[in-house]
C-alpha cells in the first residue's frame, strides 16, 4: 500500500502539468471571463443602459430592485443548484488530459529508457500499471472536481457579492437552499461512475501505450478509424453487409471517447421528466446511475480490465532495445 | 544456495538469431565479475535475462529466484544500472530520493545524501539540467545506498570522460563493495576495470569462451617475448596469438608451464585487453 502511495505521487510529479496546471489555467480563464464580465456589467450598468420591460436605459440598481420577490426566489433557486455549470469546461479539459496521459505513460518510459530505472526497483509491473490507471481514473478526476467546485463557489460568491452591492441580497435564499449543499455531494457522486465508464478507454490507451513501438497516437486512433473506413468501402462495394453506425458508435465513440466525463449521457433513455435548473443535476445523476443497470457499462469494464492485464504483460517483457 | 547466479543451458533467440547459445555459468558471492565481449556478443542479453527483463529458455537462477516467475522478489535483492543516463528527465534529486526511499526497503537515504554532498548536485535539481556525468553520479549514489546482494552494471560509464569513469569505479570499490556483495560489470573500457575484477568471463557470439578468476590468469596465460632464433620452438608449443614488436615476436600461451616458456625468452602476465584481442580475433571478419 505504501508502494502504491509513492507510485501515485510519482505519477503526479511527472504529470503535474496536466493534472494541476491545466485546471489552474482553465479555472483562471473561466474566473477571469465570468467575474470580469460581471464586474463589467456592474460598472457599466451602474449608470444605466439596461432595457427592461419597455423602460429604456435604467441602471443595474434599478433593474435589480425591480425584480419581484417571487422572481428573486426563482433566481436564487436556480443559482443554488445550477452554479457548478460554470465549471463544465474543466471536465472537458480532464477528458483531454486523461486521454493523452494514458496514451503516453507506458510509451514514454520506454522511449526515454527510464523504464530501465523504474524496473530496477522492487515495484511490480502490475502495481505500476494499476497506479497509472488510478491516476487517470481517480486522482485526475478528484483534482478536476476539486477545482470545479472551488471555481463554481468563487463565481457564485462573486455574483452574490456584486448583487448585494446593487441592493439584491441573495445570500439568504441561496445558502438556505438545501440544493446548494446537495449539489456538491451529487457532483462528487459522478466520480465512481466515471471510473467504471472510462475504464475501457483508459485500459485500451494504456495497452496501446505499452505496445506501440512508435507513434502510439496513430495506432490508438488510426487503427479504429482506418478500420471504419475499410468497412465503409466494403459496404459500398458489397451491398452493406456491416452496420456501420454501431461500429462508429461502439468502437470509435465508446472505445476512444469514454475518457470524457459526461460522454455517458444519452446512453440511458430518459423518461419524460421536466428538466429545469432546479433538478438538472439530480436528473443527470439519476441518469448516470442508471448506467449501472446496462450491459454497455459492465462489458466496458470487463474489456478495460482485460486491456490493463494486457498492458501488465506487455510491460513485463517489452523492452527489446 | 549454490551461487549468486547459476545458468544451465541458457538460450535466447531473437527470431532465428541465437543471441545467447546454451550458456552454463556459476557466479559465487563476494566476487567482482567482468563480463567482456564485443558488440552483439550476447552479454547484455544474458544480463537482461538474469534481471527478468526479457523471456528466455533454459535454466537460470539468480539468488535462488527464477527471473521469469519471481522477479518481484528478486528485485528486493538485486540492483542494476542497465544503461547510461536512464533516470527520467523530469525528476528532481529530492523526488527520486523520496521515491526510492518509499518503495525500497533496503535504501539508506543518509548514505545517498552523504555521497551527493561530495558532488555538485542539489536537491531541487532536475535530471534534465544535469550533464551525463552528473546523472551517473546521481544514479550511482542511489545504487550504492541500496544494500543489494547483487549489483549488475551494464556499460555504466559509456560516454563519460575519464575523470567520471575513474571516480565511478573507485567509489564502487571503496564505498560499496564487501564480501557479502557481488558485482557483475560489462564494459568496453577493459583496462579500467582490470584491477578491480576478481573474475573474468569472455563471451563471443553467445558462447562463453573464457571463464576464470584473475588469479588463475597469471597461472594459465603467459606472454613471452621471443628472439627470432627461438621462433620455431615457440611456435611448436601452440601459442594462441602472436604479434611482432621491434623484430621480436610476442607469443601468448594458454596452459603451457611457465618453466618451459622461461627458456624461450622474457615472461609476462598478459593484460585483459591483450587476452581479449587474442581471443576475439576474427569476430568482425
Amino acid at each position: 500500500m505504501n508502494t502504491m502511495k509513492w507510485l501515485l505521487k510519482r505519477e503526479y510529479w511527472e504529470h503535474k502539468g496536466g493534472y494541476f496546471w491545466a485546471p489552474v489555467v482553465v479555472s483562471g480563464l473561466l474566473a477571469l471571463l465570468t467575474i470580469g464580465s460581471m464586474l463589467f456589467a456592474s460598472v457599466a450598468g451602474s449608470k444605466g443602459g439596461f432595457h427592461l420591460d419597455g423602460h429604456s436605459s435604467i441602471s443595474l440598481q434599478q433593474a435589480l430592485s425591480s425584480i419581484s420577490a417571487s422572481e428573486k426566489v426563482e433566481f436564487a433557486k436556480g443559482l443554488a443548484s445550477g452554479y457548478p455549470a460554470v465549471a463544465m469546461p474543466l471536465m472537458f479539459t480532464l477528458g483531454f488530459v486523461v486521454f493523452f496521459y494514458c496514451l503516453g505513460s507506458l510509451y514514454d518510459e520506454r522511449k526515454d529508457r527510464s523504464i530501465l530505472f523504474w524496473k530496477s526497483l522492487p515495484v511490480s509491473d502490475r502495481d505500476t500499471v494499476i497506479s497509472k490507471a488510478l491516476t487517470a481514473l481517480v486522482v485526475g478526476p478528484l483534482i478536476a472536481v476539486a477545482f470545479a467546485l472551488a471555481l463554481s463557489l468563487l463565481v457564485l460568491f462573486s455574483l452574490m457579492v456584486l448583487a448585494a452591492f446593487h441592493g439584491l441580497n441573495l445570500f439568504g435564499p441561496v445558502l438556505g437552499d438545501r440544493n446548494f449543499y446537495l449539489v456538491i455531494v451529487q457532483i462528487l457522486s459522478f466520480i465512481p461512475v466515471y471510473v467504471l465508464w472510462a475504464l475501457p478507454t483508459v485500459g485500451y490507451l494504456l495497452f496501446v501505450s505499452s505496445w506501440a513501438k512508435t507513434k502510439p497516437f496513430l495506432w490508438a486512433v488510426g487503427v479504429p478509424v482506418v478500420g471504419g473506413v475499410i468497412l465503409t468501402w466494403v459496404n459500398a462495394l458489397a451491398g452493406s453487409p456491416f452496420v456501420l453506425e454501431s461500429y462508429w458508435k461502439v468502437i470509435v465513440a465508446r472505445g476512444l471517447g469514454s475518457a470524457f466525463p459526461g460522454s455517458w449521457l444519452g446512453q440511458v433513455a430518459e423518461s419524460n421528466v421536466n428538466i429545469n435548473p432546479d433538478n438538472a443535476v439530480s436528473v443527470l445523476l439519476a441518469n448516470t446511475y442508471g448506467l449501472l443497470g446496462t450491459a454497455n457499462l459492465w462489458i466496458g469494464v470487463a474489456i478495460g480490465l482485460a486491456f490493463l492485464a494486457g498492458a501488465v504483460k506487455m510491460r513485463r517483457y517489452r523492452d527489446e532495445g | 544456495m549454490s551461487g549468486v547466479l547459476t545458468a544451465k543451458g541458457l538460450n535466447k533467440h531473437y527470431g532465428k538469431h541465437l543471441a545467447v547459445d546454451h550458456i552454463n555459468l556459476a557466479i559465487q558471492p563476494g566476487r567482482i565479475v567482468g563480463l567482456i565481449g564485443p558488440n552483439g556478443s550476447g552479454k547484455t542479453t544474458t544480463l537482461k535475462a538474469a534481471l527478468g527483463l526479457i523471456p528466455f529458455e533454459g535454466e537460470l537462477k539468480v539468488l535462488g529466484f527464477d527471473p521469469r516467475t519471481q522477479r518481484d522478489g528478486l528485485m528486493n535483492e538485486v540492483c542494476f544500472i542497465a544503461d547510461v543516463a536512464v533516470l527520467p528527465r523530469w525528476i528532481r534529486v529530492r523526488e527520486v530520493l523520496d521515491f526510492v526511499e518509499g518503495v525500497h526497503p533496503k535504501f539508506n537515504r543518509q548514505k545517498a545524501k552523504d555521497y551527493l554532498a561530495k558532488t555538485k548536485l542539489s536537491p531541487e535539481m532536475k535530471v534534465k539540467e544535469m550533464s551525463k556525468g552528473m546523472i551517473v553520479q546521481l544514479h550511482l549514489a542511489i545504487v550504492m545506498s541500496i544494500d543489494a546482494k547483487l549489483l549488475v552494471l551494464d556499460e555504466p560509464t559509456l560516454g563519460l570522460d575519464i575523470l567520471y569513469r575513474k571516480q565511478f569505479y573507485q567509489n564502487l570499490l571503496e564505498e560499496y563493495f564487501d564480501e557479502n556483495k557481488t558485482i557483475i560489470v560489462t564494459t568496453h573500457q577493459v583496462e579500467e576495470i582490470e584491477h578491480i575484477l576478481s573474475d573474468l568471463i569472455f563471451i563471443r557470439e553467445g558462447k562463453i569462451t573464457l571463464n576464470t578468476s584473475m588469479d588463475e590468469i597469471g597461472e594459465r596465460f603467459a606472454e613471452v617475448m621471443v628472439n627470432p632464433d627461438n621462433y620455431a620452438a615457440a611456435k611448436a608449443l601452440n601459442p594462441i596469438d602472436e604479434r611482432t614488436i621491434f623484430g621480436k615476436t610476442v607469443f601468448l600461451f594458454d596452459g603451457v608451464p611457465r618453466a618451459t616458456l622461461a627458456q624461450l625468452g622474457e615472461l609476462k602476465t598478459p593484460g585483459i585487453a591483450d587476452l581479449f584481442v587474442a581471443t576475439m580475433k576474427g569476430t568482425y571478419a
